[in-house]
């Protein structure tokens, strides 16, 4: 099968999962109890008011029709309207987007930068210090909520020694963004400033499991590949040590790593969640707690249906560069 | 099922790690805490005493500045009309009477931790069962079936894994409510527990049920069923083509009794190890959902940390005690995990988290 | 009068395991001459592919060569050497063990190189086969255009490298000329269409051709010596013919020597010049391939070539070695001719250890019997032994 064969079906699989997520999402209404017009209207209400209510929710027509209604509009980027505020869903949910996307793919540059050098070390430096201390730190790092580690680290750097703000996102990237095109650099660079030290302690909580993980996968990975013929052979025809070691066993352990990253994409999702509940971070996790409290289902439903397909299309990007990266999986 | 082999090799690796003997220590003294909280517990882990709130934990004071209305022999002092009100330091120290201190409430948090350790333990162990019996049902099916079966479970389960487990778990706690199931905890409805509690002098007044979260450990099996479902599935994928099992199924043995009888035993060393890594990653998911205020639970690890929050600047040990109780137990599990990866050799890797 | 490029001297290689120390190879001695093929044969579990790796420096922890020295001929590396290490130099012969670290590494590719049993695990599987081998032309390339003072910086590669060269073509570590030599070396090996195959990955090449592929890796360095450990195993009667032939034909071209480790009399016999038996990590008789296969002197030889089948004669019953393979770790082995307990021969002047006897100057044995007849007044009984 040719690369782009590959990938084509690749495209498709996702296509149906993404349809699957949908669906699933579609019949969450179902499983909750009560209607949703109790969640809008008083108990007294009139019964008149009420069926004219469930009437423009559409509640009342046959399941198909609801259904229809539901997905025919996700793909031109309808997710129906909130039953609180009565606004676009979708809209909502991309004016929190941002937020949430560069905390998760700040915790992910620092989580890489620092796992994979870590991951070599210890594996290459085998029962020395720096492999006990790295592999004490994946083993704490992968069996600690997050958030108590969010709640910890503003305890001690922000409330005791003041050195980060507690919570909050003054600004975002989308906005040093604006500032950058408006021709105003200086307040751009102010900007990055306070972006950055607000979002360190957010980035810490969210990426130390991540971190954690990926040291672990680096160094067992390596250690495996390290006992391979093939590094013998390499090693036999004369290549210099740090060639065999990262141009051979490191490549070679990355790709299962790559893969991994991908599937734990998922978590880092939900960890993003609860971090942004601990530090008021104003993202799509705020947003789904919010609208759970507020029983706004369709702001629910649209955010889980943007995260399911964020996922999957993530997964589809890794794939996509997995295959590129190591073609023989195109020809299996 | 499990092989004089398989124990060979679990003692030798024992022997071999060091870490592997902590996880177990560390496990076993957790489950205990958790069985035996009503005999070991110093409170109970709702009785409040708002005298002795904020008391810090052993090794620790704290010194408090307030205003306070100035006294004079026993009445208010009053200037140009005003109450004259002067600032005071206050130290709290600790006391052996509450070992890692008191909440905002009082309460003493050592008895919180021994109680909070029945809620994250009955969660991961009855939500990992749950999980595992769904997940190898359907993984098995899908193994041993192969074909139209195989591709439909096995593109459900796509779709599960395209939610975030948090995430979903939230949801579907959020849209189901918090069903809790209290049942009546046999040491204290007995009488053990208050009799040996008197005997040696501890306060008695115990709850008399275990709160079990019902909503919580169903949630939690919905979301992780589908990693047992993988592993089970590519087990019986290879079992199904060994010769013995095809002879059986040739001699005339009927599915379910082939895989019962086949290819479940062989399956049961991966999910075992598989159990273990998910018992840890369901109490991470619990303390998560507690922590967030979702599981209903009012002695929870998660829940307590939560808690603590309103006190960071005042009392740190409200919300770092229970924390660390988690910590400690995930760790532990995951050693344990560790030390039957490495004896049993599954092939699989942990998955799983929050 | 035959020229040695390799003298090994009481070569000793250990391994340091949990279950005690295992004495893999036990001070070994050979010479392998210029142009000429020196075989190893034992069992497995012999020490013959651990002294192969123990030649070429390859040993891993928790294994180490303690003792003996390898001594290589080498001109120019004497000449470098022989004022700032004269221990280590002796004539032409510079003893590798006493060479720096980073001399030892460059001798591997132009002097000492290798072929591995299972060629599908020799090559590391994600990266095209071509690419591999231009690997190793390209290591040499830039050795000879860098002084070794230089070299460890020239040849640095980090994670900053790896993510160029898997992402950016030009950035590869082989070059274009690289490439080339190596689709030239396919062709060298017999490897029809070279070109195109030197683009595939391992998984798409059969057995035999991966094989061919991995003799032309080795081939390019231009080796003085190649070390065959074990070259036919993992491939079909039919292939085995063909690998043996083409690494007897590079040999003749190339002028090179090679070491070959096999458990295959078969293989002995057909390609070597000069044999050495190995047992229980000892060479228990050496000798000109002629002398051990029609004189043999040692009863571990005896019973080996007794335990193939004579074409000639096939009434010949045949006579299996009894027993097992010794243990090698240290604890356990006997103060005694590690043999005696399967010896048909065995008698009470075996229960000391056994020097190595020369017969000649070319045949050696580790037996009493090499200055003794057997006296069966003398005979121990084996089994009491083998019971101890």
């Amino acid at each position: 099968m040719s690369l782009s064969r590959f990938l084509i079906k690749r495209s498709l699989q996702g296509l149906f999962v993404i349809w699957g997520v949908i669906t699933v999402v579609f019949g969450l209404r179902f499983i909750s109890p009560g209607d949703p017009a109790n969640v809008l209207l008083p108990p007294d209400v009139d019964p008149e008011v009420r069926a004219q209510v469930i009437a423009e929710l559409g509640l009342n027509e046959p399941l198909y029709v609801q259904y229809w209604e539901f997905i025919s509009g996700i793909p031109f980027g309808d997710l129906g309207l909130s039953l609180v505020t009565r606004t676009p869903v979708a809209s909502r949910v991309v004016t929190k987007l941002p937020a949430t996307l560069e905390l998760a793919i700040a915790a992910t540059i620092v989580a890489v930068i620092i796992a994979i050098p870590l991951g070599v070390v210890s594996a290459t430096r085998r029962h020395e210090p720096a492999d006990y201390g790295a592999t004490v730190f994946s083993l704490v790092g992968i069996s600690t909520p997050n958030f108590w580690l969010g709640v910890m680290l503003i305890l001690v750097l922000a409330v005791q020694l003041n050195l980060f703000p507690t919570s909050q996102r003054p600004i975002g990237i989308d906005g040093i963004l604006l500032l950058v095109l408006d021709g105003d650099l200086g307040a751009a660079a102010d900007g990055l400033g306070t972006w950055l030290w607000h979002i360190t302690l957010p980035a810490i909580t969210l990426g130390t499991y991540f971190t954690a993980l990926i040291t672990r996968l680096t160094r067992s990975g390596m250690l495996d590949q390290l006992g391979r013929t093939y590094v013998r052979a390499s090693r036999a025809k004369g290549l210099p040590e740090t060639l065999v070691r990262y141009k051979h066993v490191l490549r070679n352990t990355l790709i299962p790593v790559i893969t991994v990253i991908g599937l734990q994409l998922g978590t880092l999702i939900g960890g993003a969640v609860i971090t942004e509940a601990v530090f008021a971070w104003p993202g799509l996790g705020t947003l789904i707690i919010n609208s759970i409290n507020a029983r706004d289902w369709p702001v629910l439903q649209g955010s889980l249906i943007v995260v399911a397909v964020g996922f999957v299309l993530v997964n589809i990007l890794v794939d996509a560069l997995y295959a590129y990266v190591n073609p023989q999986v195109a020809y299996d | 099922m499990i092989s004089e082999r398989t124990i060979r090799n679990l003692r030798r690796e024992l022997n071999r790690s060091f870490l592997a003997k902590i996880g177990i220590a560390v496990v076993v003294l957790i489950v205990a805490m958790a069985i035996f909280a009503p005999f070991i517990s110093p409170y109970s882990p709702g009785q409040q005493n708002l005298e002795n709130a904020r008391q810090p934990p052993l090794g620790f004071s704290t010194k408090e500045t307030k205003e306070v209305t100035k006294m004079d022999n026993g009445s208010v002092v009053i200037e140009d009309g005003q109450v004259v009100t002067e600032t005071q330091t206050v130290y709290t120290n600790a006391s052996v009477a509450h070992p890692l201190g008191t909440d905002g409430n009082g309460r003493d948090i050592l008895s919180r931790i021994i109680y909070g350790a029945r809620t994250s333990i009955l969660v991961g162990l009855f939500g990992t069962s749950l999980a595992a019996l769904i997940g190898v049902l359907v993984g098995l099916s899908a193994g041993f079936y192969r074909g139209r079966v195989d591709d439909l479970l096995m593109r459900g389960a796509d779709i599960m894994l395209a939610f975030p487990s948090l995430v979903l778990a939230i949801a579907l706690v959020g849209v189901w409510g918090q069903a809790q199931a209290p049942i009546p905890d046999p040491f204290v409805v007995s009488g053990i527990a208050p009799a040996f509690r008197s005997a040696i002098g501890l306060s008695t007044g115990m709850p008399d049920t275990i709160v079990l979260p019902g909503t919580v450990i169903v949630v939690v099996a919905l979301v992780n069923w589908v990693w047992f479902a993988r592993v089970a599935r590519g087990e019986a994928l290879s079992i199904r083509e060994e010769e013995y099992v095809k002879a059986a199924r040739a001699l005339g043995a009927s599915d379910g009794r082939t895989v019962l009888r086949h290819v479940l035993p062989n399956a049961i060393t991966p999910i075992l190890v598989l159990a273990t890594i998910q018992v840890a990653a369901i109490i991470l998911l619990e303390s998560a959902l507690s922590f967030l205020g979702f599981s209903g639970a009012d002695v929870s690890w998660g829940f307590d940390i939560a808690l603590g929050r309103q006190y960071q600047s005042t009392a740190w040990w409200i919300s770092t005690m229970p924390g660390l109780a988690i910590v400690v137990t995930v760790i532990g599990l995951n050693l344990v995990g560790d030390w039957l990866r490495d004896a049993l050799d599954p092939g699989i890797e942990g998955e799983g988290g929050v | 009068m035959a020229n040695p490029i390799l003298k090994i001297r009481n070569l000793t290689t250990r391994f340091f395991t949990e279950e005690g120390q295992v004495n893999a190879v036990e001070s070994v001695s050979f010479d392998v001459e210029d142009g000429e093929i020196f075989g190893i044969v034992g069992e497995s579990g012999s020490g013959k592919s651990v002294t192969a790796l123990s030649v070429i420096d390859l040993i891993e922890s928790p294994g180490r060569v303690t003792e003996g020295e390898i001594w290589y001929r080498n001109e120019a590396l004497a000449e470098e050497f022989r004022g700032s290490r004269p221990a280590a130099v002796d004539g032409d012969f510079v003893d590798v063990r006493q060479l720096p670290e980073g001399v030892r590494r460059s001798l591997r590719g132009p002097s000492f190189s290798m072929v591995f049993q299972d060629p599908m695990s020799s090559f590391n599987p994600s990266l095209t086969v071509g690419e591999q081998i231009a690997e190793a032309v390209e290591v040499q390339r830039r050795a000879r255009s860098n002084p070794r003072s230089t070299r460890s910086r020239t040849q640095g590669y980090g994670l900053g490298s790896l993510i160029a060269d898997t992402l950016l073509p030009s950035q590869s570590y082989v070059s274009e000329e690289s490439m080339e030599r190596a689709v030239e070396l396919l062709d060298q090996v017999g490897i029809p269409d070279p070109e195109d195959r030197a683009d595939e990955y391992p998984h798409q090449f059969s057995g035999g051709m991966l094989q061919r592929a991995m003799i032309a890796q080795a081939l390019a360095g231009e080796p003085d010596i190649l070390v065959a450990d074990e070259p036919t195993t993992a491939l079909d009667v039919t292939i085995q013919a063909q690998i043996l032939n083409l690494l007897r034909d590079l040999q003749e071209r190339e002028g090179m020597s090679i070491l070959m480790i096999t458990h295959d009399l078969g293989v002995i016999a057909r390609m070597c010049d000069r044999v050495g038996v190995m047992y229980a990590g000892e060479i228990v008789e050496r000798g000109p391939l002629g002398e051990i296969f029609d004189a043999p002197v040692h009863p571990y030889t005896q019973g080996l070539l007794g335990s193939i089948p004579d074409v000639d004669d096939p009434s010949t019953r045949l006579e299996p070695i009894s027993g097992n393979v010794p243990s090698l770790i240290d604890s356990e082995m006997p103060d005694a001719c590690y043999f005696a307990d399967r010896c048909p021969k065995a008698m009470n002047d075996c229960l000391t250890r056994i020097p190595e006897y020369e017969l000649d100057g070319r045949h050696s044995v580790r037996c009493v019997l090499a200055e003794r007849e057997y006296d069966p007044t003398e005979a121990i009984d084996s089994e009491v032994l083998a019971d101890d």
